[in-house]
């Protein structure tokens, strides 16, 4: 088990900047989370990581010891990847035991751990079959077990679960996130699902065009965003986003326009602003610091455990609202909603970051 | 329905006596004794004889042909996979400039006829005392087969998953030793199944074979040579021996042929 810390780490392919300066540090037994569109840089930074893509500048450490420059095999790490790569031409059981083997493990021991690790994942019945004879969820749970088999100083994660179907997703989403608890391995896990991220993550960095956008909890990526595209990529529905004008009357701040004019805690030093209202922040009754806003209803989703309803507003621009429960609205009706004041975010709009009130 | 059934039938039918036929009078041919061959009122002889093929094998030299034909193969496929092998790995695996200009190149060389390049290498054999020589139609069918093997183990080596080898550098092996360990096994029934094509490539070989060679002819040059002035039975009971070994090696590898050259059946 490690520490991992990346310093300024570039990968370009071509002209194409896969990775464009990151930084990283990630504590021993943390569970961290890529997260991005695709395309974002995550997982050639997961593969910068193993080694298994050799990088055009920068350093990574395994606690004091550098390995940029170490192949794969000498980095004592493990992989799970997202078409599993479980080796067809070898049993379960073989598969399992391979690293041990390659290691020179004598054999009774191979013998103990890959029972260990078969336990552990609910696959014992399984280790005699090839790999063809089992399901995606099987083999899937076989790539864990000989990721894990060998207590490895980094657990590394490609996507394991884009290849389920849903339901066993989440159930592999609890599981993965207890074993890792339980083994207490370093893991780096990356994926393009917000959920998976969000549950799984004890820190989670967001990326974006081979740039981190920011590192941090699941509570402050969702609660303090630090830019435009984190807020946009993190919560469902999306969050509104609107481009307001900043007002003065006295020491007090607004951002005015699409009919809102909305109170700030201070002088965000701009001309314009860009407001950011996550759509559950916006209530159909009044509470506590709310602002009032009229919307003409232009089409409903209804999911029974909540509805989410998508509106015009009167000065154009479309503000999408997610009310908890199976509640009725009319298209064309034209109603009052309440936007919670102490959930709205601000950001610069040249910059595209937070601005801090 | 029915009317269906039956017209799919018969084209099955055609399809297969279009090639059976001439591979069925071939063999009987080869295998009738000479009277009856010559008997006009007979099409089936009134008893089978080996002594064709006997008097081809060992009274005209077939055996030392056939000998030259196995070595012949076998050195042209083991430099066709030790060069071929390596090359159809890197078209399929790593990146780099004029790759497809590589590609095609390879697909160029079989545009130009083994005969034309048979008369100029004929040349410049003489000049390296490769003349008659087996290695030298080695050599010749090696430029013959090389470019085959580049290209179908390329395709066999990019129906293998990249990330069953990245696992196992991962879990402790080399690159080398991954290929070693976890391609090469995958591959093998693809690479078995063009090993054997190469080698029926160099055996149906005539053409370069007759001019490269006086003495140490390749069977199919020496039947050419030596059967074609003979009887016909000869040149049938020829036609057998060429054919047989090929059949054979088709039929125990067919499924990996089929799914070498990525057409699926069910």
């Amino acid at each position: 088990m490690a520490r991992v810390k990346i310093e300024n780490l570039k990968k370009y392919f071509g002209k194409v900047k896969a990775l464009d300066g990151i930084d990283l540090e990630i504590e021993d037994g943390e569970f961290v989370v890529l997260l991005g569109p695709s395309g974002c840089g995550k997982t050639t930074l997961l593969r910068s990581i193993s080694g298994l893509e050799k990088v055009t500048e920068g350093k990574v450490f395994f606690d004091d010891q550098e390995v940029t420059n170490l192949p794969p095999k000498d980095r004592n790490i493990s992989m799970v990847f997202q078409s599993y790569a479980v080796w067809p031409h070898m049993k379960v059981a073989d598969n399992i035991g391979y690293p041990l083997k390659i290691k020179k493990y004598p054999k009774d021991e191979i013998e103990k751990r890959v029972k260990w690790a078969a336990e552990l994942l609910n696959i014992s019945e399984l280790l005699d079959r090839y790999p063809a004879q089992l399901s995606g969820g099987q083999r899937q749970r076989v790539a864990v077990a000989r990721a894990i088999v060998l207590e490895p100083r980094v657990l590394l994660m490609d996507e394991p679960l884009s290849n389920l179907d849903a339901l066993l997703r989440v159930k592999m989403r609890s599981e993965l996130k207890k074993l890792q608890e339980r083994l207490g391995v370093t893991t780096i896990y990356v994926t393009h699902d917000q959920v998976e991220a969000m549950t799984m993550g004890d820190r989670i960095a967001v990326m974006k065009d081979g740039k981190l956008q920011q590192f941090g909890t699941a509570s402050e990526i969702y609660h303090t965003p630090a830019n435009i595209f984190v807020a946009g990529f993190v919560g469902s529905p999306q969050m509104n986003f609107f481009r307001m004008r900043v007002s003065s009357e006295g020491t007090k701040y607004f951002a005015v326009g699409f009919g809102m004019k909305i109170p700030l805690k201070g002088d965000p030093r701009k001309d314009q602003v860009v407001m950011g209202i996550r759509p559950e922040h916006i209530y159909d009754q009044a509470s506590g610091s709310t602002q009032e806003v009229e919307a003409e209803v232009y089409f409903v989703e209804k999911l029974m455990s909540e509805t989410i309803v998508h509106t015009n507003l009167p000065e154009g621009g479309r503000l999408v609202v997610k009310i908890p429960g199976d509640v009725s609205f009319q298209e064309g009706q034209k109603t009052k909603f309440y936007i919670d004041l102490d959930k709205v975010h601000v950001f610069d709009p040249e910059t595209e970051e937070r601005i801090k009130l | 329905m029915m009317v269906k059934k039956i017209l799919f039938w018969f084209v099955v039918f055609l399809v297969a006596a279009w090639f059976l036929t001439p591979v069925v009078f071939i063999f009987l041919a080869a295998l009738t004794p000479a009277q009856d061959y010559y008997n006009p009122h007979k099409i089936f002889p009134s008893h089978f004889t080996l002594d064709h093929l006997y008097k081809l094998f060992f009274v005209l030299d077939g055996w030392k042909a056939t000998i030259i034909s196995i070595e012949v193969a076998l050195i042209s496929i083991a430099i066709s996979f030790a060069v071929g092998l390596p090359a159809g790995y890197a078209m399929t695996r790593y990146k780099f400039p004029g790759k497809n200009a590589i590609r095609l190149s390879i697909l160029l060389t079989r545009s130009i006829p083994l005969i034309v390049l048979a008369v100029p290498l004929m040349v410049i054999y003489m000049r390296f005392n490769l003349a008659d020589s087996v290695m030298g139609v080695a050599l010749a069918h090696t430029a013959m087969i090389l470019p085959f093997v580049v290209l179908i183990t390329s395709s066999i080596f990019s129906g293998i998953s990249v990330e069953y080898e990245e696992a196992a550098m991962v879990f402790g092996l080399t690159r080398f030793k991954a290929f070693i360990r976890i391609t090469l096994p995958l591959a093998l029934p693809g690479l078995a199944a063009s090993a054997i094509f190469s080698f029926i490539m160099s055996w149906n070989e005539v053409f370069v074979a007759s001019v490269l060679t006086l003495s140490n002819r390749t069977l199919p040059a020496h039947i050419l040579n030596t059967a074609m002035t003979s009887p016909d039975y000869f040149k049938f009971a020829a036609g057998m021996i060429m054919a047989v070994p090929a059949m054979i090696f088709i039929f125990f590898t067919k499924k990996y042929l089929v799914s070498m050259w990525g057409i699926s059946l069910k």
